[in-house]
């Protein structure tokens, strides 16, 4: 009874490790798209453990803010996420072992052959082409209006701290994305 | 009622602008309707709040951008908002509905149009998508928002639409359609007369919102959500990780066959964001919010 008790508490832990250790995703494969240094923390001043090249095949443990806690053949450690491009398109392509994340949209979203049995319309360009105005249900609509205090008090209920943070210049390499220069 | 430097030539253009573009988030149509059927747009918040947005404003219209009053773009908005709603309906769930505008409004409460009465809502499709319609309507389906896994998720999908909005990418490409004549017809439509001439500038029905945005505006979209969810204390990495997921759900997904259509591949997105963000958010550590996160039924 003692040793059962022992070993469901085991599992229970057990379990619980693996949670904590997995976050909100399972596992997942990954690789990076560009080169960029693994870090021993999350952090761009933390120590760096090495150095990944594009292409390089990553396993994905879970999300901090801005990066990812990965294992590779370069070294255990944190990476920027956005350097890092989650999922292996050959594995699953294959019919293979299909990551945790691919089975999870599918099934939680909808697929397409979802929508097929459940009869619920999808958005298509004709569906979208023959709508009909509904003022009955964009007056529905507009009966949730948050004001802008109620979603301060909504904000501070959560403890979210507004910051200060500058919008993001426009990468070099894209063109301009309509500052009135007529492309529009 | 503030003078504007807008001669009508440009009001109309900039109703043209409005009316045509849509992307997968614009509504288009339902400003017909609005007039007759709907609650008068309020007219609070709809004058130029304040001398900078006078000064953009006339910056707008001197460079043919987007120089619609905010009536105007608001009468655009919900037509297009009504006609969208009319091919799929709300999700009736009160408390998701208010939820999501809590977090939105709170979103929107970061940019520059924090005035705007701001609209969200999730509506019944399986589909994988959002849209936005000028004047602050924003509409994400069933389908993304069971992808989402917290509410910075939320937040980040909402800011994207958010940065459409306050960007005027869809009055834009109204703009871009050239129908000058219509903005006559468009301000007699918003004084509470019919609105077949609105829905005659957008097309047929919420066709808008199926049409596709210049990539550089989803880029900046995607941009400009990053940086509203890190201001507002949210986890900015929140929308790369849901398009991450969505990447994942793969093109050959009749769910994603629109969004995949009208937007640069989740890939292509991420590697821009990349590009944008590089180390700047390194030290930013927003909240994600797992635990209150509202699960859709």
């Amino acid at each position: 009874m003692t040793d059962m008790g022992r070993q469901i508490f085991h599992g229970i832990l057990l379990a619980a490790l693996l949670l904590a250790a997995t976050g909100v995703h399972a596992a997942t494969g990954g690789a990076a798209i560009k080169a960029d240094n693994i870090k021993g923390e999350p952090f761009s001043d933390a120590q760096t453990i090495g150095t990944l090249a594009p292409g390089d095949k990553v396993e994905i443990i879970k999300k901090d803010g801005g990066w990812f806690q990965i294992k590779s053949v370069k070294g255990a450690g944190w990476v920027r996420m956005l350097s890092i491009r989650r999922g292996d398109a050959q594995k699953a392509s294959a019919g293979g072992e299909v990551a945790g994340l691919l089975g999870l949209a599918s099934g939680r979203a909808g697929t397409g052959q979802v929508v097929a049995t459940t009869g619920v319309r999808g958005l298509n360009e004709e569906e979208l082409k023959s709508a009909k105005f509904n003022g009955k249900e964009l007056n529905l609509a507009k009966s949730f209006l948050t004001s802008k205090q109620d979603a301060q008090a909504f904000a501070a209920k959560g403890k979210l701290v507004p910051q200060q943070v500058e919008y993001l210049p426009e990468p070099a390499t894209v063109q301009s994305s309509g500052k009135g220069d007529g492309s529009w | 009622m503030v003078t504007r430097m807008r001669t009508p030539l440009a009001c109309c253009l900039s109703l043209m602008l409005c009316a045509g573009a849509a992307h997968a988030f614009d509504l288009g149509q339902m400003l017909n309707a609005a007039g007759q059927q709907v609650q008068k747009p309020q007219q609070q918040g709809q004058q130029p709040s304040s001398a900078a947005d006078l000064l953009k404003s006339g910056i707008d219209m001197v460079t043919g951008m987007a120089g619609c009053s905010e009536p105007e773009e608001a009468a655009i908005g919900q037509q297009i908002a009504g006609n969208l709603l009319g091919a799929s309906p709300l999700v009736k769930d009160r408390q998701l509905q208010k939820y999501v505008n809590n977090v939105g409004r709170w979103v929107a409460s970061q940019s520059e149009r924090p005035d705007l009465e701001w609209h969200f809502g999730v509506i019944e499709s399986n589909d994988i998508n959002a849209f936005a319609a000028p004047g602050g309507y924003i509409f994400v389906t069933r389908g993304l928002y069971r992808l989402l896994q917290n509410e910075a998720d939320l937040a980040g999908v909402l800011g994207h639409e958010i940065g459409h909005v306050i960007r005027k990418h869809h009055l834009k490409i109204l703009q871009q359609s050239k129908m000058v004549d219509f903005g006559g017809k468009l301000l007699a439509a918003k004084a509470g007369g019919g609105n077949s001439s609105v829905q005659g500038l957008i097309g047929s029905g919420a066709e808008i919102v199926s049409r596709s945005l210049d990539k550089g505006a989803e880029f900046e979209a995607d941009r400009i959500a990053m940086v509203l969810a890190a201001r507002a204390g949210y986890d900015a990495f929140a929308l790369p990780e849901v398009l991450q997921q969505i990447g994942h759900v793969g093109g050959a997904d009749s769910s994603v066959a629109l969004l995949f259509k009208t937007h640069p591949h989740p890939d292509e997105r991420l590697a821009k964001l990349g590009e944008a963000v590089d180390s700047r958010f390194d030290s930013l550590k927003g909240q994600t919010l797992a635990g209150r996160f509202y699960h859709i039924k």
